[in-house]
């Protein structure tokens, strides 16, 4: 491994996460109670763990409070990423359709402020038909929503919603002794990253074990088994972990922006080191492609040395 | 830099054209100048300076003292700024404004907002017939903006409107919205004969529990709706009337759906006492 600033007695790689550039909307869900903005929320985002076979990433950035949405009730802000706003509105229309239309109460609204747009997708365009010519469009304080009407009363949601250029891909991995050791370090990083705004973790529970090389033996896969940090691997194959270590878990972040990206990979990196000696974390590093594929690049001594 | 106030020295003998009188109209121009900006009148052309005494000099905020219903077009086609008339207005004031603010502090006679597009037009005392409504001859009235009228609305008020909000805080005559196209209309006072006739589409409230509808509308029982709720919500600036209309809404409202002779796709709203 190359020279290492150390954290808690943890040994922090010179290395960069590597990040792309995606599109991104944010989604404001709202229900008669949070348990049915959650019902909604999580199904929207159900497999939407990486762009690479579910056509986007997704996750619940922030349950929200009654004071904190459009219409006063409780509700779950949702960031959407995918590679272009083409494939953006393919996977809101659909899950739109089928996630939150169908849950009893909700009503979805856009969150990107109209000053940040780059462009605006279709919402309400889209779903009104559903109405079947029953649907009612409503101009309210400036913006256009569509009232569609359902067995519970009303589908109400924005005509359109704001998009914004994002990035995809922050990332840290998390090297440590066993994989308890590695799960409980992750978990601390998660629950460090899930009070930030503007970030979301897509894969489940925010945590990925099957971090990922470009391409495969096998020509139909683009991606295939991070070799190098496979603990059942050492000594087949030439690896990157340091002598002592049985798991490695990584944390994928999705951004509205760069900053956001690396407070959270600072935050994460932080919560998961603490105490780390103690707790079986032996070092923190980052996925990247030599820096050849993705045009960001967080590099970990500076987001860790810049930010407090 | 003070605003820039026309004060009446002397009515006209008939009715004058008053629509140069607002800031895109003043923009740039000296005092002098202004002094002689033309008026057409009835059956002359009058000057502002044989009407007007003249007082400060941003144009982006005009007010006009002593206006009364022989000013027509006062605010016509509106695009910025805040326009105040202390005193009545004739017909057609604001008609098609996109932007700004007109202030009517006093009364209004027929078609104040005609066919206007944006903006805000606040009308502290009563309006004549066709507040909101269609220009003769114009297949849609007002497409946009907010026409609030504090006191009383004639006949027709929301004839063809089409978008925006229009807000009487007292009575309306009858027929309000009549053949209305889409757009919200709240009416906090008494309703006249036969609200929403020919209504396609769009949103009339009522605070008038009891009043009689055409039989062309069908019941379509108590809704609290979020939409209802939102648009009561956004309203609720507009002054304590409104903001009691929204609380009282909560719950819901007696719905009505129709006019089923265009469509039925409107919908009345009527809070109980």
């Amino acid at each position: 491994m190359a020279e290492a600033l150390v954290l808690d007695g943890v040994a922090i790689e010179d290395t960069f996460a590597e990040a792309f550039g995606m599109r991104a909307t944010r989604l404001v869900v709202t229900a008669a109670s949070p348990t049915w903005a959650r019902h909604a929320a999580q199904t929207f985002t159900g497999f939407a763990t990486s762009v690479i076979a579910c056509g986007c990433e997704a996750a619940i950035e922030r349950e929200l409070q009654p004071g904190e949405t459009p219409d006063g009730r409780p509700g779950v802000s949702i960031l959407l990423f995918a590679l272009s706003a083409k494939d953006l509105q393919k996977q809101l229309d659909r899950r739109t359709g089928q996630c939150i239309l169908t849950c009893p109460t909700t009503a979805a609204y856009g969150g990107i402020a109209a000053d940040a747009a780059k462009e605006w997708l279709g919402l309400g365009r889209s779903l009104r038909y559903f109405g079947d010519g029953w649907q009612i469009a409503k101009r309210i304080a400036g913006r256009r929503y569509w009232r569609v009407p359902v067995m519970d009363g009303e589908f109400l949601c924005e005509d359109t919603v704001a998009t914004i250029k994002a990035i995809g891909g922050g990332n840290f991995l998390i090297v440590a002794r066993d994989q308890s050791a590695a799960l409980a370090a992750a978990e601390r990083a998660v629950a460090a990253i899930e009070p930030l705004w503007n970030v979301i973790l897509p894969f489940p529970g925010g945590v990925v074990r099957s971090g990922s090389k470009v391409g495969s033996k096998y020509r139909v896969l683009p991606a295939s088994t991070n070799d190098a940090y496979c603990p059942t691997l050492v000594g087949l194959v030439p690896t990157k972990l340091p002598p002592g270590a049985g798991a490695v878990l990584e944390l994928v972040i999705d951004g509205l922006d760069a900053d956001s990206i690396a407070l959270a990979m600072a935050e994460g990196i932080r919560a998961a080191c603490r105490d780390g000696t103690r707790r079986g974390v032996l070092a923190i590093t980052a996925g990247n492609y030599g820096g050849k594929l993705g045009p960001h690049h967080f590099h970990l001594h500076r987001i860790l040395g810049a930010l407090p | 830099m003070t605003g820039l106030t026309f004060e009446l020295r002397s009515v006209p003998p008939g009715i004058v054209d008053g629509s140069v009188l607002q800031p895109a109209a003043l923009a740039g121009k000296s005092r002098a100048e202004i002094e002689r900006l033309p008026l057409a009148a009835w059956n002359e052309t009058l000057v502002v300076a044989d009407l007007f005494a003249l007082k400060g000099r941003d144009a982006q905020h005009v007010t006009i003292h002593g206006a009364c219903d022989r000013f027509e077009r006062l605010g016509a086609g509106l695009d910025g700024g805040t326009l105040t008339v202390v005193g009545g207005v004739g017909r057609y004031a604001g008609e098609g404004m996109r932007r700004g603010t007109l202030i009517i502090d006093g009364p209004a006679a027929s078609h104040v907002g005609a066919g206007m597009r944006g903006g805000l037009i606040d009308v502290t005392g009563d309006a004549g017939d066709f507040a909101g409504s269609a220009r003769p001859g114009a297949m849609a009235g007002m497409a946009g903006g907010t026409l609030r009228i504090r006191g009383d609305a004639g006949d027709r008020a929301g004839d063809r409107m089409r978008r925006g909000t229009l807000i009487v805080e007292g009575a309306v005559g009858g027929w309000c919205v009549s053949r209305m196209i889409a757009g919200t209309a709240l009416v906090l006072g008494a309703v006249g004969p036969h609200p929403g006739h020919q209504m396609r589409r769009g949103t009339l409230l009522l605070d008038a529990p009891g009043c009689e509808l055409l039989p062309t509308f069908n019941p379509n029982g108590r809704h609290d709706l979020l939409a209802i709720r939102l648009l009561l919500d956004s309203l609720a600036a507009h002054g304590p009337g409104v903001a009691d209309y929204g609380r009282r809404a909560i719950g819901g409202l007696d719905r009505w759906l129709g006019d089923l002779a265009a469509g039925g796709q409107g919908e009345i709203f009527v809070a109980r006492s």
